[in-house]
């Protein structure tokens, strides 16, 4: 495991229980400064518990998790100050508008937002005409929009994005893929988990393949096909002849459907 | 690497802020939890000189008390946390007592809306007047009182997680608070054969909110059973907020 200095996210040992059913088993990962790292896996295979045991919405059993150096059990305020987080369904007070919001979370955040930089902001994720307008009457491309600069509010050394791209059109999706290289190119790191194949590929330096909670697979995406192209598990599941990084994902996690 | 945490005064301004914003755009709703007592004020002129002033505004601020609670509060909270707003505050860096105190303020603020409300309406519609030191003393009791309520509104949002389910079983409970205690007290003075509903009653939780906010009217009549009234309600209030603290789920997932 490593564990330099410079890993903006560390988890280890992470063990999550919801009752007697363990959710997530021994679960090790870090993540650098300046490197999108993706968490994949089937539906129910711990992801999200993952996510949500970092971001201090579950209180895990056994393990740690550092963001920024700060133990999210000692210190959850502060490492919750170094997160930005983009849940997987997220709603606001349905009673606000877009710039109330915005206001609302740059103060939780302890970030000054005068009106100008408001209207900078708004501008920027294409919603200068939307500011009056109420989080439920925004389309989904643009609810993401404001939840993503929400997340990024306070210029956090970590961003966690819970299946960000889920539901949006491919222009939306490429348009949120640029804002996630444009987060890396200032130095911070992120942790995005989605269902999307291309879409680790596409945006993530390194992934890790989570299934019945436990780390199965954590290597580049290349790496990983390189690594598992030859495997007649591999072979058998690939399509048109090439493999990709769904045959090995299917190949290691099954082609069970899960709940 | 320092990382700075919000100020906890900045943080409940903001919530205030966003909160009182949420009451106000949600005016209408709040507009009818106040117009019950109005009409009980404004229809009870006869009780006036059967019973008293303090009788007619107590019990119509006691049910404008167990609407704001039952109805109001919990309705606000099982939606927001259907809707996963609370999820979202929580990953921000701010103490979670902070998002509920929020919340009970803006609760106070109506309960304060409505005191003064029936005040004015037993003013305007049955020339009720009272001494300063009763109004004064009045507000502390509907906030003591309303306390009570919020807490139960906690037990139900505590227990139940549908916010469908938690809106029904609310207006069943204020329901059932209508038909027990208005009813038992018109029965107490129109109907003298069957006080000992009216005594059974005293000792709900909404026989002592109405004992000590009419002894509140007239402070000059608080004596020993006000006093025990005010000691089973704060009682009340305790246990409710327990249970509804240790019941509460942030998540319905």
């Amino acid at each position: 495991m490593d564990t330099q200095p410079n890993n903006i996210l560390q988890v280890d040992n992470l063990n999550v229980f919801y009752g007697s059913f363990q959710a997530v088993k021994d679960v090790s990962f870090y993540v650098k400064q300046g490197e999108i790292f993706g968490l994949l896996g089937p539906n129910g295979a711990g992801k999200t518990s993952t996510l949500s045991a970092i971001e201090g919405l579950i209180r895990q059993q056994s393990g740690s998790v550092t963001v920024a150096g700060y133990d999210t059990l000692k210190n959850p305020l502060h490492a919750k100050a170094a997160m930005g987080v983009q849940l997987q369904s997220t709603s606001f007070q349905p009673e606000l508008n877009v710039s109330e919001i915005l206001q609302l979370y740059a103060a939780l955040y302890g970030v000054t937002l005068t009106q100008e930089k408001l209207h900078a902001m708004l501008k920027e994720i294409n919603l200068a005409e939307a500011e009056g307008k109420k989080f439920g009457q925004l389309s989904g491309g643009q609810q993401q929009r404001v939840s993503l600069a929400i997340t990024t509010i306070h210029d956090p050394k970590l961003v966690l994005l819970d299946e960000p791209t889920s539901g949006l059109d491919p222009q939306s999706r490429r348009q949120l893929w640029s804002r996630i290289d444009a987060i890396r190119e200032k130095g911070h790191g992120v942790v995005l988990t989605t269902h999307s194949m291309e879409e680790a590929e596409a945006v993530c330096d390194r992934i890790s393949i989570i299934d019945h909670g436990r780390v199965i697979a954590t290597d580049t995406p290349q790496a990983m096909i390189d690594k598992h192209k030859d495997d007649p598990g591999v072979i058998a599941v690939s399509r048109r002849g090439k493999v990709t990084l769904e045959d090995v994902f299917i190949a290691l996690t099954g082609l069970d459907i899960r709940g | 690497m320092e990382i700075a945490i919000p100020k906890t005064s900045a943080v409940m301004k903001a919530l205030l802020k966003a909160d009182y914003t949420t009451l106000w755009r949600n005016r209408r709703a709040n507009i009818m939890v106040l117009i019950v007592p109005i009409i009980i004020v404004s229809t009870w002129k006869g009780f006036v000189n059967l019973a008293g002033g303090a009788f007619v505004l107590s019990n119509a601020i006691t049910l404008g008390l167990v609407a704001i609670g039952l109805m109001g509060y919990t309705n606000s909270i099982a939606r927001d946390r259907d809707k996963g707003v609370f999820q979202r505050l929580r990953v921000s860096p701010v103490p979670l007592w902070t998002i509920m105190v929020s919340r009970l303020l803006v609760q106070l603020t109506v309960i304060i809306i409505l005191t003064l409300i029936v005040f004015i309406s037993g003013y305007q519609f049955d020339h009720i007047s009272i001494s300063a030191s009763g109004y004064f003393v009045t507000l502390l009791t509907s906030i003591i009182g309303g306390a009570v309520y919020l807490a139960l509104g906690q037990v139900i949002v505590g227990r139940i997680q549908n916010p469908e389910t938690v809106n029904s079983t609310a207006r069943l409970i204020y329901f059932a608070f209508i038909m027990v205690g208005m009813f038992s007290q018109i029965l107490l003075v129109t109907e003298p054969k069957l006080k000992w509903v009216a005594d059974l009653v005293t000792w709900t939780p909404y026989g002592t909110v109405k004992d000590i906010l009419a002894a509140g009217l007239e402070p000059s009549k608080w004596n020993n059973h006000t006093s025990e009234a005010l000691l089973i309600t704060l009682g009340y209030t305790v246990v409710f907020a327990v249970l509804g603290i240790k019941w509460f789920k942030w998540s319905n997932k």
